[in-house]
């Protein structure tokens, strides 16, 4: 196991760095003069212009550029500065932690809504019961996030403030504790949950027409036991899969919510750092992106082992 | 005649004559979308303590499907009993509730399938799925019911069942994975033990070891055994009496000598046939010909009549009940008596 997980880190490096180069030149590529762009609407010194870039090595060819920025980051744990100054390590500090608690808030409400409803499905296949989550499950996927974030807001947000008179769900900002992620939580989670119940359903539905719980029933187990242990416990496993992948594009994809409920994150970072040039701030987002999902791969492959024994890694 | 001669009536014997577990006229029906299948289509039989009972037939014959019906393991719906009766000890176990009918699945009467491999559950320890049912049916602490296990396991003679009680199924031999699904269905003694097909999946030496340990463990318990096969390899050794089943119906029943020494149906004199035989090897192998029939589209009169070389005219159109040929010998032919005279062909 243990020479599992070094042979696994050792291939997270090579994905890591060409990663971080993918971006690098693609940032690269974009047009426009990141100095030009600080100094606003003002005429600049060209000599001062010179030495900036000259500071930040911006003449030099690609590769070149790509190495001072790898070696900082891998030789002194350097990742940089912005353009202003500020190194990018503590810039992001901060604003790594709430988009964390987003994606964890959301991830929680994934895993909870999505298993339960799920479940509920599966042992109502056929029926009414079923036939409404499987609807409902399209229409959460059928909605984009600048929809449902914006009309839930103001449902929840705004309008249940002015019936009830006291503020259940914050609507933007990040100053409230665990209640200002609960609805953009649920939001950036929406589609992952549709998702989650269907195969959640489907995992369920397929091990209960497996011949262990045929066993289990001949055994005469009472249908929560058949189902609550020997079921449950098999048509959990591909639900971890998806769950560990899938808290990757959660922070991915809190670029769009961190924006409509105004979270100070780095998805809202990003998108700054991609406006102004900021090489540094990208790639060091993409850097913590990549290992995020490098990292939450692992401890999927890792939970695997543990709940199905028959995979064993060495 | 026909049915009343599988049985001893409680007019002729009394209660006391009742047999262990008595199956009647039992009819099991599938809704599909292509139309309602009838699976089985009247099938009696009856076991006593001791005995073992050998259901014989090719795929889709009924001859599981009436097990599941027993063991009470079908899924309803789809299935359906429409008709029929399962006496364990004189009570029908289809008028009994849910709840009465779990007290007595797995406990008094329990099963063992086909396929080891899939139906021991992947993600729990043999000694786990053993010790369960001391633990959920008897309500011993982990560490008893665990020692059970291992007891169980020594029983049905799983080599270092200490060490292996906490293995999982995977980690075992064929053979070995279906002495611990033996060493489940034993577990509390049960008085009827169904097996379905329980060496199909294996080795042919290993297959002779699982008979041999279940009809062992027959002689020290008593339960009845009824074991389901396509393979009269096995049948010969271990069976007292026969039950040949064909297109859900059973078209013949006779103690097992009597089949051997003369089939008095025409079906079971080809599976007779079909068995391959030393004395006739470079000859080409015996089969029946022809394919057994669409449930859904069964033939008029008796099933059989498509494939059978004994076909007259009234086959087509009449179904022959079940003629009693002597004691408790039946066959669901009209020509019984010229398929036990000879060969027509």
């Amino acid at each position: 196991m243990g020479r599992y997980i070094i042979r696994r880190l050792i291939q997270a490096v090579p994905v890591l760095l060409g990663a971080t180069l993918f971006i690098f030149a693609i940032v690269f590529a974009l047009p426009g003069d990141p100095i030009a762009a600080l100094a606003g609407e003002k005429r600049q010194d060209p000599n001062i212009v010179a030495i900036i870039r000259d500071q930040y090595h911006l003449n030099d060819p690609l590769l070149l550029q790509y190495w001072y920025y790898i070696s900082g980051i891998i030789f002194r744990g350097d990742f940089g500065k912005t353009f202003a100054g500020v190194p990018v390590t503590q810039l992001l500090a901060g604003k790594l932690q709430v988009t964390l608690n987003l994606a964890l808030v959301a991830l929680v409400l994934e895993a909870i809504i999505g298993v339960v409803l799920g479940l509920w499905a599966a042992l109502r296949r056929g029926r009414a019961t079923d036939t409404a989550i499987l609807a409902s499950t399209l229409l959460l996927i059928s909605i984009p996030t600048l929809v449902s974030g914006f009309v839930l807001q103001l449902w929840l947000g705004v309008w249940l403030k002015q019936v009830t008179g006291t503020e259940i769900f914050p609507i933007a900002g990040a100053t409230q504790g665990i209640k200002s992620y609960l609805l953009p939580g649920f939001v950036l989670a929406g589609v992952s949950i549709a998702y989650l119940t269907r195969l959640t359903r489907t995992s369920l539905v397929e091990t209960l027409r497996s011949d262990y719980i045929r066993t289990a029933t001949a055994k005469g187990l009472s249908r929560r036991r058949v189902i609550g242990r020997h079921g449950l416990r098999n048509a959990l496993i591909p639900l971890v899969t998806y769950l560990g992948a899938d808290l990757g594009n959660l922070m991915g994809g809190a670029v769009i919510t961190e924006t409509i409920f105004n979270l100070p994150g780095i998805g809202n970072q990003l998108y700054q750092g991609v406006y102004l040039r900021e090489q540094p701030i990208v790639v060091g987002i993409v850097t913590i992106l990549v290992l995020v999902y490098i990292v939450a791969n692992l401890a999927v492959d890792l939970m695997y082992a543990v709940l199905d024994p028959r995979i064993r890694y060495e | 005649m026909s049915k009343t001669s599988l049985r001893t009536s409680p007019a002729e014997g009394g209660l006391g004559d009742e047999p262990l577990l008595a199956v009647e006229d039992l009819h099991v029906e599938f809704a599909t979308r292509a139309g309602v299948v009838r699976a089985v289509n009247g099938v009696s039989y009856s076991l006593n303590p001791g005995e073992t009972l050998a259901v014989l037939g090719e795929s889709g014959s009924g001859k599981s499907v009436t097990a599941q019906a027993i063991m009470g393991i079908l899924d309803m719906p789809p299935a359906r009993i429409p008709k029929g009766e399962i006496r364990f000890r004189g009570t029908d176990l289809l008028k009994l509730s849910d709840e009465a009918r779990t007290q007595v699945r797995g406990q008094r009467i329990a099963m063992i399938f086909q396929d080891a491999l899939s139906a021991l559950n992947p993600v729990f320890t043999v000694g786990w799925q053993i010790s369960e049912m001391f633990r959920v049916h008897r309500g011993m602490s982990k560490r008893d019911a665990m020692a059970k296990a291992v007891e169980l396991m020594d029983r049905v003679r799983i080599p270092a069942a200490k060490q292996r009680v906490h293995d999982f199924p995977h980690q075992f031999s064929g053979g070995m994975r279906q002495r611990i699904m033996i060493a489940m269905s034993i577990a509390l003694d049960p008085e009827v033990l169904i097996a379905d097909e329980p060496t199909t999946a294996l080795d042919v030496t290993v297959q002779a070891q699982i008979m041999e340990l279940l009809a062992e463990l027959q002689r020290e318990s008593n339960m009845g055994l009824i074991l389901i096969t396509h393979d009269l390899g096995v049948v010969a050794d271990v069976a007292d009496k026969i039950a040949v089943m064909y297109a859900g119906r059973i078209v013949e029943n006779a103690p097992v000598y009597d089949i051997y020494r003369a089939p008095a149906h025409p079906y079971t004199k080809g599976l007779l046939e079909s068995i391959p035989r030393v004395d006739l090897k470079g000859q080409e192998l015996y089969a029946i010909k022809g394919l057994p029939p669409n449930l859904l589209d069964m033939p008029t009169g008796c099933a059989f009549h498509p494939r059978c070389p004994y076909r007259q005219d009234n086959c087509v159109t009449d179904a022959p009940p079940l003629y009693g040929i002597s004691g408790a010998r039946n066959s669901a032919c009209h020509y019984w008596r010229e398929v036990l005279d000879g060969d027509p062909r």
